[in-house]
C-alpha cells in the first residue's frame, strides 16, 4: 500500500473506531442505569439480558422458518414488481401518449402511503401470505417503473444512431442496445423496489400478526416477552441492514465504469 | 527602476509567513517566509504564476488560515482568524442567492445589530458607490457576472474595513467589464482612501492600480523583488497606454516569465511522474 | 390544402381535445365502469367493492360529520407533533453531520443503513415507554421522520457553495449567525425535499400505529370500520386520506418551488 492510501485508511478507520466505541459506552451506559435502577427492568429489559434472549428466540421461535417465509414474500412481490415494473416502463417508453398520459400517476402512488390501505386489502386477499404480497407490490412497482423509463430514456443518442447505422430491426435495437444500456439505471429502481418491498413486507407481517419476522415481534410483545420483543426487533433490523448493504454491493458491481 | 523604500507608517504587517501544507505526495512548501509592511491608503497588489501561492496567501492575511509560521498584525494587533480591520472580496461567486442586492450588502451590519434603517441607508450608499443604484431589489440570480461581483464589493466596504483584500476578484470576468470595473475600483480606491491589497495575475492590471507590486516566485513562493510603481495619480485606464507603464510591464513580466516557465516545467514534470507511477 | 391545414391546427391548440387527456380520461372512465360492473355483479363477496354510489353516499356522510373532523383533528395533530419533533431533532443532528467531517464519518452511516427499516415494528417497545395514548403514535411518528431530516440536511450541509461559508467567515459571524443567516437559506431546497419525505414517513408511522393500537384517529375509525365490515366507508376514509396524503405532499413541495423561482 501507498503511502497516501495508508494514510487514507487510518483517516477512515479512526472515525469508524469512535462511532462504533460510542455505541458500545451507550449500551454499557444504559446497561448500568438499569442496574442501579434510574431506568426500570420492566420498561428497557438490560442489553445483555436481550442478547441471551437473543439466541432463545433463535432456537425456540424457528427464525429460520420464520426468516424463510419473510424472504418467500419478498421474493415474489421482487420478481413481480420486476417484471412487470419493467415491462410497464418499456410499454410507456415506447408508447409515448401513454407516458405523458400516466407518468405522473405512477409518480403520485410511489408518493402515496399505500401500506394504508392494508384494512382493505385484508378484506379483498384475507388475513394471508397474499395481503402482504400485494401490499408490497402495490407499493413497491412505482420506483421500477419510474427507473426503467429514465434508463430507457437516458440512452445516449450516439448510440442509438450506432443501431440505426446497423439497420437494427426496432427488435434487436431494443434488446441489444437500449434494454442493456438502461440495465444500470432499472437496477436502481429495482433496488428501491426492493426496499421498500422489504419494509412494507415485515410492517404488515407485523400489523396483522401473520407471516413471518414481522409476525414474531407481534407475537413475542403480545406474550410481555419484553427482552424477547427487544431481542427480535434487533434481529429485523440487522437482516434489513444486510439486504440493503448486500443490494448496494451487487449494484455497484453491476454498474459498468463510465 | 526605485526599489521599494521601507515604509514608516505601516498599517499591515507580514512578517516571515511560511505555510506548510501536508499532500498525498508528502509536505509541500506553499508560502516560504514572505514579509512586507502595507502602508495607509496605499494600493499593494501581489502578483505571480499559478501555483506560487498568493491564494494561500490572501487566505493567511484574511485569518481564514490558522496553521502557518510567522504573523500578520493589523494595525499592531497580531491576527488570529478573521480581523475586523480586514474585509475579503473572493474571487469565486459569492453572494447570497436568496437575498435582494441591498439585503446582501447589508449583510455585514445585520451581523453586528445596525438597525434596519441604517442599515438600509448605508447600504444604498454603497450600493450606489459601485454604480447598480437601481437595482436594490433584484436578486443575484438576475444580475451579469459583473455586477455581482460589485455587490460582493459593496457588501465588503460596507463593513467599512481599514484594509480591502481581494482575491483576484475580475478573474471570472471577461476583459473588457474587467477593465471597467478596475476603473470603478480605482475610483473608489482613490475616493476613500481606502488601503487595498490586491491578489492577481494580470500585469496591466496591478500596473494601473498600484502604488507597489509584489512579485512571488513559483511555489514555494518567496518574495522575489518589491517594485514602486511611480506613476501619476490620480489614475485612470488611459495611463495603459504611456510610456512609463510599458516599462513597469515589461519588467514585471520579465520576472514573470521566468517563475511561471519554472512553473510550467514542473507542471509537465508532475503529470510524466504520476503517469509512470500509475502505469 | 389551407383550409384543412388551418383545421388540424384548431384541433391540436384545443386542450380539452388533446390526446393526453382523452386519454386519461378514458383510463379513469373504463376503471370507474369496470368497478362498478364489479360491484353490481355479485361475483365478489358483497361490499368488497361497493357500488360507485354506495361509496358516494359514504363520503358524503364521512364529511359532514363532526366525529370525523374530531379524530382527524386528533391524527393530524400527532402527525404535526411527530414532524415538529422529529423534524428539528434531524435537522439539529443533520447541521452537526453536515459541518463537522470526523463526526459524519464516525456516525452518519448508522443513519444512513437504519433509515430503510420498517419503524412500525419499534411500536411495541414505543408503548412501553409511552404509553397507550397519542404519545406513543407522536413517538413513532418521530422515529419514522428523525432519519430522512438528518439526511437530508447533512448532505445538503455538505453542498453549499464553500465561498459563502467563507463570506460569513470572513464577517466573523457567530455560531448561530451563520446557521440562521447562511446555513439554513443555502440549504432551502434539501430542508424542503427532507420535509416532504419526513411528512411523508411520519405520516405512515403514525396512522399505522393509530390502526394497531388506538381509541382515536383516522387509523382507529379505518379498523374500526374494517371490524364492523362497513366497506363503503372505509373506501370513502382511504380516498379521503390518500387525497390529503398527496396534497400535503405537493403542497410542501410547491411551497420549496415557489420561493425558488428567483433565487437559484
Amino acid at each position: 500500500m501507498t503511502a497516501a492510501a495508508v494514510r487514507t485508511t487510518s483517516r477512515n478507520f479512526v472515525p469508524a473506531a469512535v462511532g462504533a466505541g460510542t455505541l458500545v459506552v451507550l449500551l454499557l451506559l444504559i446497561e448500568l442505569l438499569i442496574r442501579i435502577d434510574v431506568i426500570s427492568r420492566f420498561i428497557v429489559p438490560p442489553p445483555s439480558e436481550i442478547v441471551a434472549s437473543l439466541w432463545r428466540v433463535i432456537v425456540e421461535e424457528h427464525i429460520f422458518r420464520r426468516f424463510f417465509l419473510t424472504a418467500t414474500e419478498c421474493l415474489t412481490t421482487g420478481v413481480m414488481i420486476t417484471v412487470l415494473g419493467i415491462a410497464g416502463g418499456v410499454l410507456m417508453h415506447r408508447f409515448k401518449l401513454l407516458q405523458q398520459a400516466c407518468e405522473t400517476w405512477v409518480a403520485g402512488l410511489a408518493a402515496a402511503p399505500v401500506v394504508l390501505a392494508y384494512p382493505l386489502f385484508m378484506v379483498i386477499f384475507g388475513r394471508n401470505a397474499w395481503t402482504i404480497i400485494m401490499i408490497g407490490f402495490v407499493a413497491a412497482l412505482p420506483p421500477v417503473i419510474l427507473k426503467t423509463i429514465e434508463g430507457m430514456a437516458g440512452t445516449r443518442k450516439v448510440l442509438v444512431n450506432v443501431g440505426r447505422s446497423f439497420n437494427l430491426t426496432a427488435t434487436q435495437q431494443f434488446w441489444k442496445i437500449l434494454f442493456p444500456a438502461a440495465l444500470p439505471t432499472i437496477f436502481v429502481g429495482v433496488r428501491l423496489g426492493l426496499i421498500f418491498a422489504l419494509i412494507n413486507v415485515v410492517g404488515v407481517e407485523f400489523l396483522i400478526n401473520y407471516g413471518g419476522l414481522g409476525q414474531l415481534i407481534n407475537d413475542l410483545a403480545e406474550r410481555y416477552d419484553l427482552a424477547g420483543t427487544y431481542a427480535a426487533i434487533c434481529f429485523v433490523i440487522l437482516v434489513s441492514v444486510l439486504f440493503f448493504m448486500a443490494l448496494e454491493k451487487i449494484e455497484r458491481w453491476l454498474r459498468p465504469v463510465d | 527602476m526605485a526599489l521599494a523604500a521601507a515604509p514608516t507608517d505601516a498599517i499591515l504587517v507580514v512578517d516571515s509567513v511560511v505555510v506548510q501544507f501536508d499532500t498525498a505526495e508528502g509536505p509541500i512548501i506553499a508560502v516560504d517566509d514572505v514579509s512586507f509592511k502595507v502602508r495607509q491608503g496605499e494600493f499593494f497588489s501581489v502578483i505571480g504564476p499559478s501555483g506560487c501561492g498568493k491564494s494561500t496567501l490572501f487566505n493567511v492575511i484574511g485569518g481564514l488560515l490558522g496553521h502557518h509560521q510567522g504573523n500578520v498584525s493589523v494595525g499592531g494587533e497580531t491576527i488570529s482568524g478573521p480581523h475586523k480591520s480586514i474585509g475579503m472580496v473572493f474571487q469565486e461567486e459569492s453572494t447570497f442567492p436568496w437575498r435582494t442586492v441591498i439585503d446582501n450588502v447589508a449583510f455585514p451590519l445585520e451581523l453586528v445589530g445596525m438597525l434596519k434603517a441604517k442599515r438600509a441607508e448605508r447600504a444604498r450608499h454603497f450600493i450606489k458607490m459601485v454604480g447598480l443604484d437601481g437595482f436594490e431589489n433584484r436578486y443575484p440570480g438576475e444580475l451579469s457576472g459583473g455586477m455581482r461581483q460589485r455587490v460582493s464589493l459593496a457588501r465588503t466596504l460596507a463593513s467599512e474595513p481599514k484594509i480591502l483584500l481581494m482575491d483576484e476578484p475580475f478573474a471570472a470576468l471577461d476583459e473588457q467589464t474587467r477593465l471597467l470595473l478596475g476603473d470603478k475600483v480605482l475610483q473608489i480606491q482613490q475616493q476613500l482612501k481606502q488601503t487595498t491589497l490586491l491578489i492577481t495575475h494580470n500585469i496591466t492590471e496591478a500596473v494601473q492600480m498600484s502604488d507597489r507590486i509584489l512579485v512571488m516566485t513559483y511555489r514555494p513562493g518567496k518574495v522575489k523583488r518589491i517594485v514602486d510603481i511611480d506613476l501619476p495619480r490620480p489614475r485612470t485606464s488611459k495611463i495603459v497606454g504611456s510610456e512609463a507603464f510599458g516599462r513597469y510591464v515589461a519588467q514585471i513580466w520579465n520576472d514573470l516569465r521566468e517563475e511561471a516557465s519554472r512553473g510550467m516545467q514542473d507542471e509537465e514534470a508532475h503529470v510524466l511522474h504520476h503517469e509512470s507511477n500509475v502505469s | 390544402m389551407v383550409e384543412t391545414g388551418r383545421l388540424r391546427q384548431a384541433a391540436v391548440t384545443a386542450p380539452v381535445l388533446r390526446p393526453v387527456t382523452l386519454l386519461r380520461v378514458a383510463i379513469i372512465l373504463s376503471v370507474l365502469a369496470i368497478w362498478e360492473f364489479l360491484a353490481q355483479s355479485g361475483w365478489l363477496y358483497r361490499d368488497v367493492v361497493p357500488s360507485l354510489m354506495a361509496i358516494g353516499r359514504a363520503l358524503i356522510k364521512l364529511l359532514t360529520q363532526p366525529y370525523y373532523y374530531y379524530n382527524l383533528g386528533i391524527t393530524a395533530a400527532e402527525i404535526g407533533a411527530a414532524l415538529a419533533i422529529g423534524g428539528l431533532s434531524g435537522l439539529a443532528l443533520g447541521i452537526i453531520l453536515g459541518a463537522n467531517r470526523f463526526l459524519s464519518k464516525a456516525f452518519e452511516n448508522y443513519l444512513y443503513y437504519l433509515g430503510p427499516t420498517p419503524k412500525i415494528i419499534f411500536f411495541p417497545v414505543m408503548i412501553m415507554w409511552f404509553g397507550v395514548g397519542p404519545e406513543s403514535k407522536i413517538a413513532l411518528g418521530t422515529l419514522s421522520c428523525f432519519f430522512p431530516v438528518a439526511l437530508s440536511v447533512a448532505a445538503g450541509m455538505r453542498q453549499i457553495d464553500k465561498v459563502l461559508i467563507r463570506v460569513g467567515t470572513s464577517f466573523r459571524a457567530s455560531t448561530a449567525q451563520m446557521v440562521f443567516k447562511i446555513y439554513l437559506p443555502a440549504m432551502r431546497h434539501p430542508i424542503i425535499n427532507g420535509i416532504r419525505l419526513g411528512l411523508g414517513v411520519a405520516l405512515i408511522g403514525t396512522l399505522l400505529a393509530e390502526t394497531k393500537l388506538s381509541n382515536k384517529g383516522i387509523g382507529f375509525l379505518i379498523i374500526q370500520a374494517y371490524g364492523i365490515f362497513d366497506m363503503p366507508r372505509m373506501y370513502a376514509m382511504l380516498i379521503v386520506l390518500f387525497v390529503l396524503a398527496v396534497g400535503a405532499n405537493a403542497l410542501v413541495g410547491r411551497f420549496g418551488g415557489l420561493h425558488s423561482i428567483k433565487r437559484n
